[in-house]
């Protein structure tokens, strides 16, 4: 049986790399839905709320033929990374349904004043869209990180449950259960209800601040 | 369909901006063409004439389907072979109906936003000089959401000017601006005009407004342009004035204050050369200040009048006599252009002509005075 801390390591690893996969695609699909009017819309909003509707385990069947031995991505199933990928795909759903409302939020005139005063698309981003978003992004990728660390049916089809590789936070305690090791267990439950309650402590915490916020910047704009 | 003419003697008029172009957008099409000098041109017409879609397509914030858009001599736009200059590439400063100031930046990281990305060969425009000119010192380390609506609106304009634009665009900055800081803002655009020389195109709904400050006019109808040239006969011709109803034309002179009178006493502002004699006011004197004055205020006479209780009597020659729907525009110049309204009967019995002298009269009571600079902020 793997350490507790081997435990914890291993779930804040696959969960930050879950994290570098799902931020960057979220942002860009958010932002696609929100300032283009683009064919298709609703199949991107389809494809991606998925995950939150489908049972986990579907996700990572449909993962393991992707990634297994007969797939086209053979090689790849039963990784760390298989892990990370299977926790990216179900914490997208959320990220992207958070970032959405907190790009609506931005005024689009301000983004165009920035470019008619000479800022190209990605430093308008990096100076305007991004502050002005920040606290919803920030709670976005925070419910997105809680939701990775609690990942537990799509990792275990697509991923296994490999002490040192693949066993998660979530997966230590199932198998500890599963041994009567209750006295073990509890540790690791412990440990993910203190993580889980920080963390949306924090996201509350900035989602209210980022209401009012809100609130001041359009009346600011004395619409 | 009035042609383009001259404009007021001593601005150059030769094309700062020449554009010809088309975009569609839904049943809604836009097909104009133009020249804009290095005055300040009026952009005017009716609500969804497209004012607002030409300056974007000119700002370069939407594509035209086709045409050519020409700034100093640089292609910004091409229909064939394609070419399209994007707007960060433009230099053309944008000032937009309510300021859209970014919230989260100072007012001093407001103005310096657009000035950073400025090279340093292109710094034309001497930033502490326009924080002066618009009063903006006092309000730097502010945040934009603690302004007053007339304080936003000059913020954005210095931002837009601390890039140093070679044509600035400014929508409707007065839409959302109580009367008295028409004024105000009316002047600072006179002032950063004639100090910085940078021509503007401005889109106004207020016939009295074009007429005090632009030195030519665009007429926009359905997305086409109906009438072009210099504001008095643009603005006044039958055709065009019925676009805008009965919208009374005021005369809006910059003055400065002589004497503030007070107690049965009367006032005294300096408008370039004449005085005028005021109702009593709570200005100090040499303190700037707007005169409006209604065109169908003043009584001209061919001869100087004696034994008037009015009490200004000024001396101009008539420059122009437009006939509109429902009489006589004269234009009379007493240093500056003054706007009389007239009745086509009054202008036969006195056969009136360009060139005659003519005497104003106008009541002392029938002036208003608009602050030309806050009196107090916030």
């Amino acid at each position: 049986m793997s350490s507790d801390l081997t435990i914890v390591l291993l779930s804040l690893r696959v969960a930050t790399v879950a994290m570098l996969i799902a931020l960057p695609i979220g942002f860009g699909l958010s932002w696609l839905l929100v300032r283009k009017q683009i064919r298709g819309r609703f199949l991107i909003e389809a494809v991606v709320s998925l995950p939150l509707a489908l049972p986990p385990v579907v996700i990572g069947y449909g993962l393991l033929i992707l990634l297994g031995n007969r797939g086209p991505f053979d090689g790849l199933a039963f990784t760390t990374f298989a892990a990370s990928l299977a926790s990216a795909i179900v914490a997208l759903p959320l990220i992207v349904r958070t970032f959405v409302v907190a790009l609506e939020g931005v005024d689009p005139r301000l983004e165009l004043a920035a470019r008619s005063l000479g800022a190209g698309p990605w430093r308008v981003l990096m100076t305007v869209t991004i502050p002005l978003a920040y606290r919803g992004l920030v709670a976005g990728a925070l419910i997105g990180s809680v939701r990775a660390l609690s990942e537990f049916g799509a990792t275990i089809v697509v991923a296994g449950n490999i002490p040192g590789r693949t066993q998660t936070v979530p997966l230590g305690i199932f198998t500890r259960i599963q041994a009567g090791d209750d006295q073990a267990a509890i540790r690791l439950v412990v440990v993910s209800i203190t993580l889980a309650v920080a963390t949306l402590i924090v996201h509350d915490l900035l989602l209210r601040r980022g209401g009012l916020d809100g609130r001041r910047n359009r009346a600011g704009f004395g619409a | 369909m009035i042609s383009p003419e001259a404009s007021r003697p001593g601005r150059d008029t030769n094309g700062v901006l020449r554009f010809s172009f088309t975009r569609v957008q839904g049943d809604f099409s836009l097909e104009v063409a133009g020249n804009f000098g290095a005055g300040i041109t009026a952009l005017f017409g009716p609500s969804g004439s497209g004012k607002t879609t030409l300056l974007n397509c000119l700002a370069g914030l939407l594509k035209p389907d086709d045409g050519e858009i020409v700034l100093y001599g640089r292609d910004l736009y091409r229909g064939s072979p394609k070419m399209f200059v994007p707007p960060e590439k433009r230099r053309i400063g944008l000032v937009f109906q309510d300021g859209a100031l970014f919230p989260h930046m100072s007012v001093s990281g407001n103005i310096m936003y657009g000035r950073a990305l400025t090279p340093e060969a292109d710094r034309r425009v001497d930033v502490d000089h326009v924080v002066d000119l618009l009063g903006l010192r006092p309000l730097m380390d502010r945040s934009p959401g603690s302004l007053s609506g007339g304080e936003r609106q000059r913020v954005a304009i210095a931002r837009a000017l601390a890039m140093s634009p070679g044509l600035l665009l400014l929508d409707e900055p007065m839409a959302s601006l109580d009367a008295h800081l028409r004024g105000v803002v009316l002047s600072y655009l006179r002032r950063v005009h004639d100090d910085l020389g940078i021509p503007m195109v401005y889109v106004s709904h207020s016939i009295s407004e074009v007429l005090a400050l632009a030195d030519d006019a665009l007429v926009l109808s359905r997305g086409r342009v109906v009438a072009s040239g210099r504001p008095s006969r643009v603005l006044l011709d039958p055709v065009v004035g019925g676009m805008f109803g009965d919208d009374p034309v005021e005369n809006l002179l910059d003055g400065t204050v002589i004497e503030q009178g007070g107690a049965g006493q009367s006032g005294r502002v300096r408008v370039g050369a004449i005085e005028i004699v005021t109702p009593p006011m709570d200005r100090p004197s040499g303190a700037p200040v707007i005169v409006a004055l209604g065109a169908e205020e003043i009584i001209l006479a061919t001869e100087k009048p004696s034994g008037l209780s009015a009490r200004n009597v000024i001396i101009g020659s008539i420059t122009d006599l437009d006939p509109v729907s429902n009489g006589v525009y004269a234009s009379v110049d007493i240093g500056v252009p003054m706007f009389v309204e007239l009745t086509q009967g009054a202008v036969d019995a006195l056969s009136l002509e360009r060139g005659q002298d003519a005497y104003l009269v106008f009541k002392t009571s029938s002036i208003k005075l608009l602050d030309a600079e806050p009196l107090v902020d916030g």
